[in-house]
């Protein structure tokens, strides 16, 4: 099921009616358990059996390894959770591509190998929930989570439908804590809760699905060179995209979490105004990168190793972050663009900070002039430095996406010769209406990006007059109604 | 938070939105719009499901618009007293339709294929495919959730014109701006919403206004000489049309091996149009051969005298009451060509009813 349908309207409403009816607690929580299930049932109803092993496996070798002292035993245990989750991840995601490059391999290496291709259906949000109990039995290992008494709270944690198929990534202490006590939303909750919801709603079916998919899927899937500007478009209007897209979908969730008296951690912060790649990431799919960096990047070693070795760690983070995406090379070269601006990124300021701690010394040494370059060194400081900087890491972002999106690496290198005119006669393809939508959106998202990014919506809408509010709101639900079509999947689903 | 401030901004926005939803539904009734259905994924592969139902009064139609526009279903019903399964899509090859029925080991029904030539014998891999071979390819993907939405959806379509999403969506109603279009590009047809008018039972059929002022007419009229301009020119020809025989008759075979038929119908056409089809896809090369390559029986509109007497208002399909008796005079061509008694009060039928109560 998914948001922006009429049976989730008639889901919720259900829902809503029954968390706020008198029942008691344990009442309260299977019905939200049960729905969760009907939730995602509603898709491909067998693949709850994953769903369910995951869960009652996690939750018993969790309960294991808290009693174990012994080290070696506790592994095992941990091992035992570790392959039957990224077991069935790898099967269900990567068997095709696995299968795929082992035929390609042999091939090079002169035999001859034809393997059926495997016919599996990716259970939708197995990469989502997944990553979702590993960090429930990982934080038990680790001793920073104790394994959770009751099987309700630790299935609900799991399977709580607002974050289910596409997050955000909830943490044991994000979630299983709320569920102990009795909830339900105030007035401010619901009201505040309802209002996300109509702006995810609008960020998708409007903005992403209405004004600018259509595009997108034009010149990504033309097999010629297009116009400098239609390449760039065609480009842009993926990057608004794929941000109200995955973005919407999580200000639905946290939306409809609020209704029913649940906080969900935040997902996006405004990234399209980020200064440079490890801000970004502080920024874009927030709950992803933290898991990442917390249960891949620290645990490789982190920057505790060495310089080499914190690049070699960011690299191998980011190229299986990429892999996280999609079975497919292209997604691998999307994850190592971006581990590799964050090495540059990374090299360029610790050989700042090193310049400016020589200067400092030998300044106040005395021993040489602070400045001894013909060139006046370049200050970051300023709001216009500020903001080039953004629109740079901007235009970086946006290269990395042509391989995140292109269907094949053919496809992303055509569309880059022609963004950079390599190919000049390329045909036009987008009309005047398509590059005015286009261009008219993606100003309004970098506009805004940049006023919020050091603010946040829950504030700005303290400062709104009641009817201004009202005014904004009923213009995003309206616009929503106007649009009327819409996909019936997020573009996160097939992750 | 400010408690006062949001729920008073909700009860302001619920406010609103509900006005701003009555005032355009009035503003729509009151420029005597026609209701209609979405041609949609979910209302096609609603009417998918019908497909193992069929019979010879009751065959499942593929093909193009024309099929859509020019077999009146309601006519058909009351003759018959079956309503067909229509299946077409506008502006699409039934190729691929074609290929998913043949490939249905459930489908032993009667197929009826509008054949218009521009369209079915387009080039593997090109648009008209590619946009059937979507519709086809979500059908098995329909899931519960979109069939719970698609019967609430169904209500609402049936009670509010708003909710048309070919001519009220935000992006056609962005259309009507005027800005100039840019030399070398296109943006596709943009048709009159009195042109075509889409029922449950997915009949198209023009509205009273479109039938009664001709200046609407000719909007569409340039609209086809302008996609005329956009198609590469030429018919396919050679190996290409070799393929797109032998995969026609691969998939015809396998519905008759199941005790299936097939019947191709080519509806009529006027004016330039037509005549641009009889230079561009010779009948000999084309129609004929796909008989004969898939020995198939098919029924040309231009063979029988009763069929021919039809004009197209906008060159290329019926107006409902053509339609209506294109229909009745197709059964019984159908009926003497196939040897099926499709008529509810045939000798034929009433033997049939007749032997079967006793």
């Amino acid at each position: 099921m998914v948001f922006n349908s009429y049976t989730f309207v008639v889901f919720f409403a259900v829902i809503l009616v029954l968390h706020n009816l008198p029942f008691s607690w344990t009442v309260k929580k299977v019905n939200l358990l049960l729905a969760s299930y009907l939730f995602y049932a509603l898709w491909n109803p067998p693949f709850i059996l994953l769903l369910w092993l995951s869960t009652v496996v996690d939750f018993y070798m969790a309960k294991l390894i808290a009693i174990e002292q012994r080290p070696r035993k506790r592994k095992l245990l941990l091992t035992v959770s570790l392959v039957l989750n990224l077991g069935m991840l790898s099967y269900f995601k990567y068997g095709g591509f696995l299968l795929e490059n082992f035929t390609a391999l042999l091939s090079t290496m002169g035999i001859v190998f034809h393997a059926v291709k495997p016919d599996i259906i990716l259970p939708v949000g197995i990469s989502f929930y997944t990553f979702v109990t590993l960090s429930y039995t990982l934080d038990v290992y680790r001793r920073k989570f104790a394994p959770e008494p009751s099987f309700l709270n630790f299935a609900l944690f799991v399977t709580y439908f607002p974050h289910l198929v596409a997050g955000p990534i909830v943490r044991p202490e994000d979630l299983i804590p709320q569920f102990k006590t009795p909830r339900r939303a105030t007035t401010e909750q619901l009201s505040w809760g309802l209002f996300l919801l109509s702006l995810g709603l609008f960020m998708k079916v409007t903005i992403a699905d209405g004004l600018l998919s259509e595009h997108a899927d034009l010149i990504f899937g033309l097999p010629f060179p297009v116009q400098t500007l239609d390449a760039w478009m065609g480009v842009l209007a993926f990057s608004g995209q794929i941000f109200c897209d995955f973005a919407g979908y999580s200000t639905c969730a946290i939306g409809v979490s609020l209704c029913l008296g649940f906080e969900l951690p935040d997902n996006f912060r405004y990234p399209y105004a980020a200064i440079g790649f490890s801000d970004f990431w502080r920024r874009w799919h927030i709950t992803l990168s933290t898991w990442l960096r917390d249960y891949l990047y620290i645990p490789l070693g982190g920057n505790r190793h060495g310089t080499v070795r914190t690049y070699i760690n960011l690299m191998i983070t980011m190229l299986l972050g990429g892999l996280w995406h999609g079975a497919s090379w292209t997604f691998v070269v999307w994850g190592a663009l971006h581990g590799l601006f964050l090495c540059i990124e990374r090299f360029w300021r610790e050989t700042a900070a090193r310049r400016r701690a020589i200067r400092a010394e030998r300044a106040a040494d005395g021993s040489v002039v602070s400045q001894s370059s013909v060139i006046p060194p370049m200050h970051f400081s300023s709001l216009l430095s500020q903001f080039g900087l953004a629109i740079l890491t901007l235009f970086l972002v946006n290269i990395t996406w042509v391989f995140f999106r292109a269907p094949t690496f053919g496809g992303a290198m055509l569309l880059l010769l022609s963004m950079f005119r390599v190919i000049p006669n390329g045909a036009p393809m987008l009309t005047n209406l398509a590059i005015l939508t286009v261009s008219s959106i993606t100003i309004g998202i970098i506009a805004c990006h940049w006023l919020m990014r050091d603010s946040s919506l829950l504030s700005l809408s303290k400062r709104l007059p009641w009817w201004g509010l009202g005014l904004g709101w009923s213009s995003l639900l309206i616009l929503v109604i106007l649009t009327q079509k819409s996909s019936g999947s997020f573009i996160y689903f097939q992750f | 938070m400010k408690t006062i401030n949001y729920a008073k901004a909700a009860c302001l926005t619920l406010v609103l939105v509900l006005t701003f939803v009555t005032g355009w539904e009035v503003y729509w009734r009151q420029k005597d719009y026609v209701l209609a259905y979405n041609d949609d994924e979910s209302l096609w592969a609603y009417t998918r499901k019908q497909i193992y139902l069929s019979s010879p009064a009751r065959p499942v139609l593929i093909g193009s618009s024309r099929i859509k526009f020019d077999l009146s279903l309601a006519t058909w019903q009351r003759i018959t007293g079956e309503k067909p399964i229509q299946l077409s899509l506008v502006g699409t090859s039934p190729r691929p339709v074609l290929t998913d029925l043949g490939n249905d080991p459930n489908f032993k029904g009667i197929l009826l294929i509008d054949v218009t030539e521009g369209l079915f014998f387009t080039p593997t891999g090109a648009f008209p495919e590619k946009e059937a071979d979507k519709r086809v390819a979500a059908y098995p993907n329909w899931s519960l959730s979109q069939q719970i939405s698609f019967q609430i959806n169904r209500v609402l379509e049936a009670n509010f014109l708003f909710l048309d999403d070919l001519n009220l969506t935000l992006s056609s109603l962005l259309h009507l701006l005027p800005i100039p279009p840019r030399p070398g590009t296109w943006g596709g047809p943009r048709f009159p919403y009195e042109f075509a008018i889409n029922g449950f039972d997915r009949q198209t059929k023009m509205s009273d206004a479109f039938i009664a002022d001709t200046s609407i007419q000719n909007t569409v009229k340039r609209e086809w000489l302008e996609i005329e301009g956009h198609v590469p020119k030429g018919a396919i020809a050679g190996p290409p049309l070799v393929d797109i025989l032998a995969q026609t008759k691969r998939s015809v075979e396998q519905i008759r091996a199941r005790g299936g038929q097939v019947l191709f119908i080519r509806t009529p056409s006027d004016g330039p149009i037509y005549a641009g089809e009889k230079q561009t896809y010779p009948r000999a090369q084309y129609w004929d051969r796909l008989l004969a390559y898939t020995q198939t029986p098919g029924i040309y509109f231009s063979d029988y005298p009763a069929l021919t007497r039809f004009t197209c208002p906008e060159w290329s399909h019926l107006a409902p009451k053509d339609a209506a008796r294109f229909t009745q005079d197709l059964i019984p061509i159908i009926e003497q060509k196939m040897g099926w008694s499709l008529q509810r009060n045939s000798p034929a039928s009433l033997s049939k009813t007749s032997s079967s109560t006793l």
